[in-house]
């Protein structure tokens, strides 16, 4: 009967995991190569889930045509967003804190301008995969969640083959290492970032729509990357296996506390955690060196 | 000098003329949301008092005069919501009907205490709209036609054990809000009364949205019942997340459930789970208002907040004929005293305590999916 709680605890806590390592991949590769939070990472994620939505409600779609249309459609809010909102700040050499202000205002833009155009209903997704349960023993998981992770856990190594075994993923990590340098060597840095902006929000969209379907889609359901980016933290800003490593951390962490201590206390246990780190272990468990990063 | 007499003379008796009008009509104010995210429930409350002040009216008024209803939008936000208690005062309403939510309420009622006009809520289920919380004394000024949350809970109770057969029962609460966290009490203390055991109950943060931690550890516990005192969207994520771990308990809820989109939100998960509500289309004692707004309308009635907006419009009324003034304090004392009052609802009696009624029937409802509906199940006057 312990066994069971224990194994069924586990199960919820990497499901929850695998999706903060989907939204604090998008953290981390934008602070890899820019080096500040993207906290208009969490307002591309619901817009993500509202395009999502409307194409399986409005033009009833299936599930990999919503996924892909969100994917596409987050990735180019993102890259819209950079050039927006950061581009002439980091032309004029801005400091990051700067840039981390005016994610912060981009957030608060995009979440108000659904709220005045959408409104603040809540919505659900279509049930793409019924109420399909899978049993191990005594514990359950969902069809859903089993490929909600498998999927995060996919892209995030396609995310990896292609940074590391691409021309253009050369390119973003010779970005990560010095900037002014790969562009003295002939990258377009403009292309370089909008290829990053492009990346992050794409994972954004499929966050977007797994957290959608998992949860509701409503204007403020950006926030809940607080704790991806707590994630992020944990496993060390602009690590790819450390944003994996930190979300499926924090997931499990989160999960036995609420379990086994009090869910109340969740969220203490959570920010102490990301307070700790940063004071003890600011590059996290896997950012020691810039070199490592992404 | 004379031209300015005269125009004088002519402004004093226009002037005459139209207080003795004005005189000849009883002004009740109406406090509602007419626009905003309650907008729904808002509009339809006002088309059911308009019936019925016509029918007052066309039956001769109240004192021989005609009811007039001022009606002001408060966008169910509390800040609005005593703006428009301040425009209804300086307009000289003799009473107030509204606001309909417990938050807007408690934030109207020091207003209109203070222009000593009474105010009947509509559907405000939170017990400090009657009561001052900071001096625990009953409002002198404040009524509602509408069951409290701890008869509530005790309803949820009591259909639990003897209509569900639960034994075992289980709470997910939100820890953040009154409303769950007090509804939440008194379905512990009404189950375990009735001879049922509460074997988990378990809290979570105000938007937070995975509950699968705390479900998780009902599971093994087998609950035949799973309490979820929260507003739709918990509700809906809730009964998603018990289905996908396995959990078979019936899910029980309370009235704020009750917003049609409960259903989209829900999907297959909610199908089956009962919730507590004010009044139901299928009600038998509400048959015959359903039938007059449909045929005056031509749409259903979206309860509950039309039909309590009737009974505190009859409470008002029969006060007024009762005290024979519509002098507030005079008022104040005749709403106190309300006894097997007839209302659009059924009957109602003020406890003089606590101005909340005695006896106000709740509905038990279940969630029917594939129906699009929330069906009657049975309707309870009292938990004795």
């Amino acid at each position: 009967m312990q066994a069971g709680l224990f194994l069924q605890t586990l199960i919820t806590g990497l499901s929850i995991g695998g999706i903060y390592a989907l939204m604090a991949v998008g953290y981390s590769l934008v602070f890899s190569v820019l080096n500040f939070s993207n906290f208009a990472h969490g307002a591309v994620i619901m817009l993500g889930a509202y395009a999502g939505l409307a194409l399986a409600t409005r033009l009833s779609l299936g599930f990999g045509l919503v996924l892909a249309g969100s994917i596409a459609a987050a990735g180019i809010i993102a890259v819209l967003n950079e050039r927006l909102a950061y581009s002439s700040l980091r032309k004029r050499k801005a400091p990051s804190l700067y840039l981390m202000i005016s994610a912060m205002g981009c957030a608060v833009f995009l979440e108000n301008l659904v709220y005045a155009t959408i409104g603040s209903r809540f919505y659900a997704f279509p049930e793409f995969f019924g109420r399909q349960v899978i049993n191990l023993g005594s514990s359950s998981i969902s069809l859903l969640d089993v490929a909600a992770f498998l999927f995060a856990l996919a892209a995030i190594l396609a995310l990896h083959l292609f940074i590391s075994r691409t021309r253009t993923g050369i390119a973003i990590r010779a970005g990560v290492s010095d900037m002014t340098m790969c562009s003295l060597m002939g990258v377009d840095l403009d292309r370089l970032i909008a290829i990053v902006f492009l990346l992050a929000g794409g994972f954004a969209g499929v966050a977007g729509v797994f957290l959608g379907i998992k949860y509701l889609v409503y204007p403020t359901m950006g926030w809940v990357t607080n704790k991806a980016y707590i994630a992020a933290v944990i496993g060390g800003l602009g690590s790819l296996p450390g944003a994996l490593a930190g979300g499926l951390i924090l997931g499990v962490v989160e999960t036995f506390v609420s379990t086994y201590v009090s869910s109340v206390i969740r969220d203490v246990f959570s920010f102490t955690l990301l307070i700790l780190f940063l004071v003890l272990r600011p590059n996290g468990l896997l950012g020691q060196d810039s070199e490592e990063k992404v | 000098m004379k031209k300015i007499v005269a125009v004088l003379g002519v402004l004093l008796v226009l002037t005459l003329a139209g207080s003795a009008m004005a005189a000849d009509v009883v002004k009740i104010g109406h406090t509602v949301s007419l626009t905003g995210g309650a907008s729904m429930w808002g509009q339809s409350e006002a088309r059911a008092l308009d019936m019925l002040v016509k029918k007052i009216n066309e039956g001769g008024g109240v004192l021989g005069k005609q009811i007039e209803i001022v009606r002001y939008d408060n966008r169910n936000d509390a800040v609005e919501s005593v703006n428009v208690a301040r425009r209804l005062v300086s307009d000289k309403v003799v009473a107030v009907i509204g606001p309909a939510q417990s938050g807007n309420s408690i934030a109207t009622a020091p207003v209109l205490e203070k222009a000593k006009i009474p105010m009947v809520v509509t559907t405000a289920t939170n017990p400090y709209v009657t009561i001052d919380q900071k001096t625990d004394k009953v409002r002198p000024f404040a009524f509602r036609p509408c069951f409290i949350d701890p008869f509530q809970g005790t309803v949820a109770a009591r259909f639990a054990i003897t209509d569900l057969g639960a034994k075992k029962g289980a709470i997910l609460y939100d820890v953040g809000s009154d409303y769950g966290q007090w509804l939440a009490r008194y379905f512990e203390e009404a189950f375990i009364d009735k001879g049922g055991e509460i074997v988990a109950k378990e809290a979570f943060r105000t938007d937070e949205l995975d509950y699968r931690a705390q479900l998780g550890k009902m599971k093994d516990l087998a609950p035949d019942v799973i309490f979820i005192p929260t507003s739709q969207k918990e509700a809906a994520m809730a009964a998603k997340q018990a289905r996908d771990l396995g959990i078979k308990a019936t899910l029980l809820g309370t009235d704020n459930w009750g917003s049609p989109d409960l259903i989209e939100l829900g999907g297959s998960a909610i199908d089956g789970g009962y919730f507590v509500n004010l009044t139901d289309l299928a009600d038998p004692d509400i048959q015959d208002f359903v039938a007059e707004y449909k045929a005056e309308f031509g749409e259903e009635p979206v309860l509950p907040n039309p039909v309590m907006a009737q009974d505190a419009l009859i409470m008002i009324v029969d006060a007024i004929k009762r005290a024979e003034s519509t002098d507030g304090t005079k008022m104040a004392e005749a709403l106190s005293t309300t006894k097997d009052l007839t209302v659009t609802s059924g009957v109602v009696t003020i406890d003089p305590s606590n101005h909340n009624p005695l006896d106000k029937p709740a509905v038990i409802q279940q969630v029917d999916v594939p129906g699009k509906t929330f069906k009657f199940v049975k309707k309870y006057v009292s938990v004795e």
